[in-house]
């Protein structure tokens, strides 16, 4: 019985505690921590029926601000400027929650459009002084002619008083300067709008040790965002070079061969950052590996994930079942709570007909069909019915 | 009058239309009225027990208190809880209000919740044998039952089920499983575990317990009693509301029901159809509709029930209409007159025998 489980591993947990105080094996703030947060959690259950108070406080501090997630922080939009035709950059000033970011990482932004909270990472793009000075950041996105959450953020962002957004996340930033007595170059690749964590990155750097060179792959120059700043940057700073590189004009880039060109140059001393497509990042990655380059030097995010996902019929769904990960081939049209059934998972199902909502589960990433109203998904996070969506890119499905 | 398969997947055709019609329309209306009724009952909500305490001024506060907090209850669990955990505003992707989450102020937990009645009711509904909600183990709504000598006094055990309601809604998933007493059914199949079901029922049950008449008591100081007393009443009033709204959606006089050979591989056009015959309408000012949850418009809800439900009224006419091309009975009339005729079916079957309302 519940209450009473409750019960006894509360008194449990205080003798162990207890017991691990006195031994002095554990630090007493942590376990004081956890002990805190399920004490709430389950007060906030009592008090609230919800995991959190905020979640039952949110309808009432929140109700002239509907766009304000449950779940992320508040931030004001103070400006927006189009750098290219395809590219806006917005300026925002995160509540005081907000735990500030490392230049290079990524955050997920929220809006509510049409009802709804639809989501899109981005890479911040302003510089870690903006943030300190003015406690304000900017992000940069490039407008997606078939994209729901940039084409929604391009049409209202004149009305729009706010955005929500997550913590910064990723690991994509520059190194300390551990191997600085090796005056290790860095050399860095932007495609389209991979320049924003670049940006951010070149802009924030206090003092340079080392030398930095940067590839910028665009279409033509007129799509480069950044491209006056760069150029000042680089006119201001002797240890910083810019590479425009017009692929309609020049084709595309082979990294190894163009670094070759330049003497004193030793791949294997360098550190890379990569921030473009898959597709891209891949080829260079393996490309250095041969020659002899450490997979620990190279560094990549991800951009412009690939729409439509793996060729062919055949998707792959990772389903993440309590942290384990399970690869499941889901075959066009196929719904994916059959798929996982065949792969023996087992995830709650009810009517199976799209009615109970008992299969509803979490989508961390890619696009799925539904199959009774034909509609393709967005590919950010959001719940699904798995007994009425298949696969139509590649997925991760917390189950 | 019963229909062929080519008639029945008109029908289902047509209701698909008229789905469609409003689920592509979905956005900030529907956001912005959602919300609107949480912003509304956590107000009620929270006012309602601080007047409770303010009862010491005079008694007139508490009893507003009573009915805020009754009323906070009432909207929590009808037009929010029922149809959130019916998946209507899953499409907002919004935490607080998403089926998967959400929990609600009432006894019965929300996983047992979405078990019992989105999955067994709502895909079984008024089949005998396999729809526990007609009757609910308790009363003999139909002739489809043998007669027992405790339907004789079953008029009494409806009052003390209506008056305890919240606490039948949230045992009926372990009395279905024989978590306590009586023998398995060997053709029920279920994923959850007796301990499972254990551990929700108490666990809930516990909490709201311990909410109503631990803690809120505790921290009005000197007037515990009153708000304990008013924190019981409001539960009872909820209770006495929903167990209403509910039998007069599905036990009027003129309900069908149906037998297991009736629907085995069924189409959708004999759900559709099924769903008409099992569920009853009642009429009212707009207010009323938003207190039940807008199960006023039964039918529809049974039709679509995953759409946001204040587009029942606005379907309904629609509905009407194709129910009546089809010959199909659509049942609905006034909330005192519905009432009156589950009174009379509930005394009806009281006793043995009883006209057949096998569709």
């Amino acid at each position: 019985m519940c209450f009473q489980d409750l019960e006894v591993e509360f008194y449990l947990f205080l003798v162990y505690n207890c017991a691990l105080k006195i031994s002095g094996r554990t630090s007493v703030n942590k376990t004081i921590s956890l002990w805190g947060q399920s004490l709430y959690r389950q007060f906030s259950l009592m008090l609230a029926n919800q995991p959190k108070l905020s979640y039952y406080l949110h309808p009432l501090l929140r109700w002239n601000k509907p766009g304000v997630h449950p779940d992320y922080h508040s931030a004001r939009i103070v400006d927006f400027r189009w750098e290219t035709d395809q590219m806006l950059s917005v300026w925002l000033e995160p509540a005081a929650s907000w735990s500030g970011f490392t230049a290079g990482q990524h955050l997920l932004v929220t809006m509510m459009h049409q009802g709804r909270y639809i989501s899109r990472s981005f890479s911040i793009s302003s510089s870690a002084a903006l943030f300190t000075q003015q406690k304000q950041i900017r992000i940069s996105c490039r407008i997606q002619p078939q994209g729901e959450f940039t084409q929604a953020l391009a049409a209202g962002i004149a009305a729009l008083p706010h955005l929500s957004i997550s913590d910064a996340m990723g690991d994509f930033v520059l190194e300390p300067k551990a191997n600085s007595a090796l005056e290790q170059s860095i050399v860095m690749v932007a495609a389209g709008s991979g320049i924003t964590p670049l940006w951010s990155m070149l802009s924030s750097l206090r003092c340079w040790t080392s030398p930095i060179v940067l590839f910028y792959c665009v279409k033509t120059a007129v799509q480069a965002a950044f491209l006056t700043e760069l150029n000042q940057l680089a006119a201001k700073q002797p240890l910083f070079k810019v590479q425009l590189i017009e692929t309609a004009m020049t084709g595309r880039l082979n990294l190894v061969q163009r670094l070759q060109t330049h003497t004193n140059f030793s791949l294997q001393k360098a550190l890379y950052y990569f921030c473009g497509p898959e597709a891209m990042s891949r080829q260079f990655i393996d490309d250095l590996i041969q020659q002899g380059v450490s997979a620990t030097a190279i560094h990549t995010e991800l951009f412009g994930l690939a729409r439509g996902g793996s060729e062919g019929p055949v998707k792959q769904a990772l389903m993440i079942q309590q942290g384990k990960v399970i690869s499941v081939d889901v075959a066009a049209g196929v719904p994916l709570l059959q798929a996982a059934e065949q792969q023996g998972l087992s995830p709650r199902f009810g009517c199976r007909i799209g009615v109970c909502y008992q299969c509803v589960c979490q989508k961390k990433s890619g696009q799925v069909l539904n199959l009774r109203t034909g509609q393709i998904s967005g590919d950010g996070p959001e719940q699904i019915q798995l007994c009425i969506s298949a696969a139509h890119s590649d997925l991760q499905i917390e189950l | 009058m019963r229909l062929n398969e080519l008639q029945l997947a008109e029908l289902a055709s047509e209701l698909d239309q008229v789905k469609a019609g409003v689920m592509s329309q979905l956005g900030d209306k529907e956001a912005r009225y959602i919300r609107r009724m949480l912003l509304t009952q956590r107000l009620s909500a929270i006012s309602g027990r601080i007047l409770m305490v303010l009862g010491f001024l005079t008694p007139w506060l508490w009893v507003l208190g009573v009915a805020l907090l009754a009323l906070a209850k009432i909207l929590d669990n009808m037009e929010i809880g029922h149809n959130v955990l019916h998946g209507q505003y899953d499409w907002m992707n919004d935490p607080v209000l998403h089926s998967q989450r959400f929990e609600w102020d009432i006894a019965c937990d929300a996983g047992s919740w979405k078990r019992t009645h989105n999955f067994e009711h709502h895909t079984y509904t008024n089949i005998i044998g396999k729809d526990r909600d007609f009757g609910y183990g308790l009363l003999r709504l139909s002739n489809d039952f043998r007669w027992r000598l405790r339907n004789l006094w079953q008029f009494v055990t409806y009052l003390v089920l209506s008056t305890l309601f919240q606490w039948g809604v949230s045992y009926h998933e372990l009395a279905g499983e024989r978590v306590f007493f009586g023998k398995k059914k060997p053709d029920r199949i279920n994923s959850v575990s007796h301990s499972d079901l254990k551990k929700a029922f108490f666990g809930k049950g516990a909490r709201q317990l311990f909410k109503d008449y631990v803690f809120f008591p505790l921290i009005a100081g000197p007037m515990w009693l009153w708000v304990l007393a008013g924190n019981l009443l409001a539960n009872i009033i909820r209770n006495l509301w929903t167990s209403t709204v509910i039998f007069c959606g599905h036990f009027t006089a003129d309900v069908h029901t149906f037998t297991q050979q009736q629907c085995e591989g069924e189409s959708r056009g004999h759900w559709y159809y099924r769903q008409i015959l099992g569920s009853s309408n009642f009429t009212g000012p707009r207010w009323f509709h938003i207190l039940t949850g807008h199960l006023s418009c039964q039918i529809e809800h049974h039709l679509f029930p995953d759409m946001p439900a204040l587009h029942y009224l606005t379907v309904a006419p629609q509905v009407q209409a194709i129910a009546k091309k089809y010959g199909i009975a659509y049942n609905s009339g006034s909330f005192l007159r519905q009432y009156a005729t589950v009174v009379g079916r509930i005394i009806r079957y009281s006793f043995p025998g009883g006209k057949a309302t096998a569709a």
